[in-house]
């Protein structure tokens, strides 16, 4: 297979997978880790005749159940697939453009959990807080007609980005609410460059909530920038530029939501070879 | 009507608000409040694609506009019969080149980015410096659109077209 498709090819497979594929593999994993469990326990705890020999014969009566005593099922399917895996972690690997993560400019110090990503930095009496994820984070990539005598397999495949949403939190020392303004990158999809006329971040929402742990409301009031008086929004950009959220910031976002992306996608890709194995 | 400003770039800040603050200005002393601009800052590579494709010049410029109403006599304010067109079109800044240009000068970034958007939006209202005659012309709108400006701010700003045809 050529290298060059393996990402556009898996990429939306492993997403499709989510919805579709674990609830039907989650039953599956259960029964045959039940199963196992009672085997065991028959066999060890009550020494009693029918399980042992059942340990130890080959599996005649369920064909495609492997010989690495986990009981579960291996296919030849799940040898390709994992075959597969193998192959696509390495390209991965070879195309990661970050081993660790990148440094945003600034103070800012980055925390990670899971596939949320958190930068603080304090500013003379203010605690700044943007947080994003990388779920879903990357856009649609824009499908074009490959040139006339350009065959499809022999375009260069757009590199794909992250481009979270990202909440910029601002709370100043001594008081209990935070301004909260939610940003956006723009929604164009990837390759639709030409003639773009849009921001490289937007201020879409802006609100106060509270700074403890409980959940923000839905009842503060919400300021949409929709339709709100320009010169007012820029402030609001001003604003976040003097604190460090401007467009290098959100460049560098960009670029750390990506690593971050590629290397939460790699790990999944480890997980699941590792599942599909029973590793 | 609305001035919009963009900022496509991140090789050199900018603050809006002071920006919005001297254009809303100078639509003021033009006589073009009533009509949308958009104001765009773009980086060399921008300003270089824009240039290319539009006039066939592959190099990095300070600033281009793109009229909504073609083919305006020079200093006539367009005269729409529908609420569209209350658009005067786009102009865009070269900043990243604009910047350059500065350092190298020593110039004030700030009033330098005034200045020519003072020349863009003249070129939104139909002024060319093709000519000499074009030129004289221009230069003339653009001193005394700079001279009430540096009235209102306290700047001492001259025309960008200062020395073209001198």
């Amino acid at each position: 297979m050529a290298p060059l498709l393996l990402p556009l090819l898996l990429r939306p497979v492993a997403r499709a997978l989510r919805p579709a594929a674990l609830p039907t593999l989650r039953p599956a994993v259960a029964t045959a880790t039940r199963a196992f469990g009672s085997l065991l326990g028959g066999g060890i705890a009550s020494g009693s005749g029918p399980a042992r020999p059942r340990l130890l014969q080959p599996p005649r009566s369920a064909p495609g159940l492997c010989s690495c005593t986990c009981g579960g099922l291996h296919t030849e399917g799940d040898k390709a697939f994992a075959k597969f895996l193998t192959d696509e972690i390495k390209e991965e690997r070879k195309i990661q453009k970050h081993k660790s993560l990148p440094k945003m400019s600034g103070d800012w110090e980055l925390g990670v959990q899971g596939t949320e990503a958190k930068l603080v930095r304090r500013l003379a009496g203010e605690r700044i807080t943007v947080t994003f994820n990388i779920n879903n984070s990357i856009p649609p990539t824009f499908d074009d007609e490959p040139p006339e005598g350009q065959k499809a397999h022999e375009q260069q495949e757009p590199e794909l980005t992250s481009t979270p949403n990202f909440v910029v939190e601002v709370v100043k020392d001594d008081t209990k609410k935070a301004l909260v303004l939610d940003c956006h990158y723009p929604e164009d999809e990837v390759g639709q460059e030409e003639e773009d006329e849009s921001d490289i971040f937007s201020i879409r929402e802006v609100s106060f909530q509270p700074t403890s742990e409980s959940d923000w409301k839905d009842t503060n009031y919400t300021l949409n920038t929709d339709s709100l008086d320009w010169a007012l929004y820029d402030h609001l950009m001003d604003f976040l530029a003097d604190r460090g959220v401007d467009n290098t910031f959100a460049d560098e976002l960009i670029e750390l939501s990506t690593a971050l992306e590629h290397q939460e996608y790699i790990s999944f890709l480890e997980d699941l070879k590792g599942f599909v194995k029973c590793q | 009507m609305s001035l919009i400003l963009r900022n496509l770039q991140s090789v050199v800040p900018i603050r809006r608000v002071p920006l919005r603050a001297r254009i809303e200005v100078l639509r003021h002393i033009l006589g073009i409040r009533q009509f949308d601009l958009g104001v765009i800052c773009v980086d060399d590579k921008g300003i270089q694609r824009l240039n290319r494709t539009y006039r066939q010049n592959p190099t990095p410029t300070d600033v281009l506009s793109f009229p909504f109403h073609e083919n305006l006599r020079a200093g006539a304010v367009p005269q729409p019969e529908c609420r569209d067109d209350f658009n005067l079109g786009d102009v865009f800044l070269g900043v990243e080149y604009i910047f350059r240009q500065c350092q190298e000068n020593g110039e004030n970034y700030c009033d330098v980015l005034t200045v020519t958007t003072a020349h863009g939006l003249c070129h939104l209202l139909g002024y060319k410096h093709s000519t000499a005659a074009e030129w004289q012309e221009m230069y003339h709108k653009e001193k005394v659109t700079l001279e009430a400006l540096n009235e209102v701010t306290g700047t001492s700003l001259q025309p960008l077209t200062k020395n073209l045809f001198g």
